[in-house]
């Protein structure tokens, strides 16, 4: 699960590592830097869509992210053994 | 036109008025200023009059309501500023960034006057703590003030956490802020020499927030969440850098006016600088430096990004200013002039896109408003809860109350110490005690309220917060001096809700008046209210109390110091329990809420600062929340050490059950501790001034022993209060 702020909202602490680290060392190929938070979970589920559903709803209940500033993608990264 | 994209709030009567004062249709982007500025959360509208009653004046007095904070005189040249702000709407969607930003805006008002911020409070207000929405919104809040304040290097000394079930889905969150400076360098954010250039500094523009005060001045609905526009996200690092620049910008001498931007953006910067000085001022919207290409003069005027300043600075001296600045890397751009036309006029790429005066922006039409009384809030009841069995037990379930209990999980995530100036820290006393650098004297300050007893009674109530607020100074060692205000109520336009507002200043305005206080500033937010189930907010105007320690060996706290020591309370216990933590523990509903009464709160603070005064007084402490069994609990936790109290030695009116004595709420009281030899002499400065007082106890090593006559009631180890009263919190929270 990847959460990050929305498009239009800013984003302080990339914004600070983007101008005092990068363009600080004169480095001006990188135009933006977005920070965010990312959870990997282990997901007991028969199915890929399962595990996405049953993410999905507990980030949503448990309000991992908040709707109102995040934008919160989930992908499947592979199965355990 | 009125079919126009832009979504106002307006009524059509207001749009009627704006049409006819200013002589012709307006376009849409005037359109959309005139919406914000006539929106409640800037015109205040509906409070403007009420407000009118609140005493204002004083001898210390050196800014009053009107700027972007108060200012009142603390001798030597110093002068304290301060002001209180709510950011409920956006901390109730958006609790992290929303209390944040709060944060943010409340800096920079103490900011433009040039005062340097020295401290932070905070006053919040959650649902039931069984609910899962009110811990997400409690405990994000917290981070969110703990974040920005922190890293902006600005002590949060103070603070107040209510819950209540009518702040599930509306959480009220208040912060004030507290800047010293020095009287003779004090700005006023006012446009007063035209030809003077006007600059806008700090964080880049953006789409962000655009319209959040008409979001403020609505009732929240389900898709709030969606208002995607309303969203902002601060950034404490670039506040850090724009307070450092401003106050040397300011050492120039060449700044003759500092505004920051906040609800309204641009639009309400100019609109009241130019307004007050009585001038007007003309800008190019295309210098303004943004975050992102193709905004339109209607998203410039109007967005709300956080951490911007305007300035005006004298002709030709701008770079002495801009290169301060620069040192500190914060962006800025020339954006335009001071004029003598009364009128904002704004050109997008050189072309005129707004003509508006000044004056017709900030002098909106005052909202008509009805205000009916309500007339039965409680049950009038013969009868008593039955006389609980195991006192014990109830001590120990009361301290745990959530409105009772330890707020250490709150306030040690704050930097309550940063900048040297914190005397009394979150906990120790009454009040936040802050010394004055390099001088021998301090200030204490205390941001308070008992939303319960102003629903039951929204005069007496909010009477009774004044007074409690000048208590908690006091005990502290500080005179009270002056008192900013935040009102926090539902929908306006619901008469009820309108009466509650009325109430509320009247009560304020009474025992302002009857402690010699003036009110220096404030803050409305309305429409504090659940559309969905019609649920307002329980009345609260929180009170932020500035109080001057002339010494600093005045300073005192709470804590218990020596056993032996004689223990006496000052002021008499009435049969109040209307409204107390007590009755709610046990699910009682009834009783009278504790009246003040403006002449015993006077004579109990003069006694009480006297004894201060004149060195006899070891700890004191306002009783009031919980009533005396707490009150005595709290000093003996703080200080780790036992009392022996008996009640009968306790002044109450007659007849009064010992939970009554116990956990009454009522006014005018302090718990006060000194030595044996003193112990006459206070009782006999509490005899001039007429106050009912007596010793009731002592101090001893471990135990909280409570008696009747020589007959132990009650005893428990002070240890165990302590468990009872620090658990509380994380344990409810889950933190």
């Amino acid at each position: 699960m990847i959460i990050e702020n929305k498009k239009l909202a800013r984003d302080p602490e990339g914004e600070t590592i983007a101008k005092e680290l990068i363009e600080r060392r004169g480095i001006s190929t990188i135009k933006s830097v977005r920070s965010g938070k990312y959870l990997r979970f282990l997901v007991e589920a028969g199915k890929e869509e399962e595990a996405l559903r049953l993410v999905e709803k507990i980030a949503n209940e448990l309000r991992i992210f908040n709707p109102v500033v995040h934008i919160c993608n989930i992908r499947i990264m592979g199965e355990s053994r | 036109m009125l079919e126009s994209r832009v979504n106002v709030n307006l009524t059509p009567e207001e749009i009627a008025e704006a049409k006819r004062r200013l002589g012709r249709e307006p376009n849409e982007i005037e359109l959309g200023m005139i919406d914000v500025m006539w929106s409640e959360h800037c015109s205040y509208k509906s409070s403007k009059k009420v407000l009118e009653i609140l005493p204002k004046s004083g001898r210390r007095v050196v800014v009053g309501p009107g700027y972007d904070s108060g200012v009142v005189d603390i001798g030597d040249g110093d002068v304290i500023a301060f002001k209180v702000e709510s950011h409920n709407h956006p901390s109730a969607i958006d609790p992290y960034n929303g209390s944040a930003t709060g944060v943010g805006g409340i800096i920079r008002d103490i900011l433009c006057m040039n005062c340097r911020p020295i401290a932070l409070l905070d006053s919040l207000r959650f649902g039931n703590p069984q609910s899962a929405h009110a811990r997400w919104l409690f405990n994000n809040v917290v981070k969110g003030i703990a974040d920005y304040g922190n890293r902006t290097g600005i002590p949060t000394v103070a603070g107040e956490v209510e819950f209540d079930e009518s702040f599930e889905v509306n959480c009220l969150v208040n912060v004030a802020c507290v800047g010293l400076g020095r009287i003779n360098e004090l700005t006023l954010a006012r446009m007063d020499n035209p030809g003077d250039i006007v600059v806008l500094m700090g964080g880049d523009t953006g789409r962000d927030g655009i319209h959040g005060v008409t979001f403020a001045s609505k009732t929240i609905r389900e898709d709030s969440e969606l208002e995607r526009p309303a969203v902002q996200v601060g950034n404490p690092f670039i506040k850090k850098l724009v307070i450092e620049a401003t106050l040397e910008a300011m050492r120039t001498g060449k700044v003759t006016a500092v505004k920051d931007l906040g609800g309204g953006g641009l639009t309400c910067a100019l609109s009241e600088m130019s307004s007050k000085g009585g001038t007007g001022v003309d800008v190019e919207l295309t210098n303004i430096h943004v975050r992102e290409e193709g905004m339109t003069p209607y998203e410039l005027l109007l967005s709300e990004s956080q951490e911007r300043m305007i300035f005006t600075i004298l002709p030709e001296s701008q770079d002495e200013v801009l290169r301060v600045f620069r040192k500190w890397e914060v962006p800025y751009s020339i954006i335009g002039k001071v004029t003598d036309t009364g009128r904002i006029v704004a050109k997008y790429r050189g072309r005129i896109v707004v003509d508006i005066p000044s004056k017709l922006l900030t002098e909106p039409p005052m909202a008509k408003r009805r205000a009916r009384k309500i007339s039965i809030i409680t049950k009038k009841r013969a009868s008593k809860p039955p006389i609980p069995m195991d006192f014990a037990k109830v001590m120990h379930h009361i301290l745990s109350s959530p409105n009772i209990a330890d707020m250490h999980p709150v306030y040690r995530q704050y930097d309550h110490e940063v900048g040297l100036r914190t005397i009394l820290k979150p906990g120790d006393a009454d009040a936040a005690v802050l010394r004055i650098i390099g001088k021998n004297k301090a200030i204490a300050v205390k941001i308070d309220c008992n939303s319960l007893h102003c629903y039951l009674d929204p005069y007496a109530g909010h009477a009774a917060a004044v007074a409690e607020a000048a208590r908690n100074v006091t005990a502290t060692g500080a005179k009270p001096i002056a008192v900013t205000d935040c009102c926090n109520f539902g929908n306006p336009e619901k008469p009820e809700v309108y009466w509650q507002f009325k109430e509320a200043i009247r009560g304020i305005t009474y025992m302002l008046k009857g402690l010699g206080l003036p009110c220096v500033g404030g803050n409305v937010s309305f429409y504090n209210e659940d559309e969905e189930s019609g649920r307002a907010v329980k009345p609260t105007t929180t009170i932020v109390m500035l109080g001057l320690i002339e010494r600093l060996s005045l300073v005192t706290s709470m804590a218990l110091k020596e056993v032996g020591e004689s223990i006496i309370l000052l002021g008499k216990t009435y049969p109040e329990l209307g409204g107390s933590e007590y009755y709610r523990l046990i699910g009682f509903d009834g009783g009278k809420v504790p009246k003040a009464v403006a002449s015993r709160e006077r004579a109990s603070i003069k006694t009480l600062a006297e004894a201060i005064r004149r060195g006899y007084v070891t700890a004191a402490h306002d009783c009031s929340k919980g009533g005396l069994a707490v009150s005595l609990a709290e000093m003996a936790i703080k200080g780790g050490l036992g009392l022996k109290v008996d009640l009968a030695y306790v002044l109450h009116t007659p007849s009064m059950r010992i939970d009554e004595i116990l956990f009454s709420e009522s006014s005018a009281r302090f718990i006060v501790t000194t030595s044996e030899v003193n112990t006459a002499k206070i009782l006999s400065l509490a005899r001039r001034r007429g106050v009912p007082a007596s010793k009731i106890g002592e101090v001893s090593a471990s135990s909280y022993t409570v008696a009747m006559n020589g007959k132990i009631l009650f005893e428990c180890s002070v240890e165990s209060l302590r468990e009872s009263w620090q658990d509380a919190i994380p344990r409810l929270i889950g933190g």
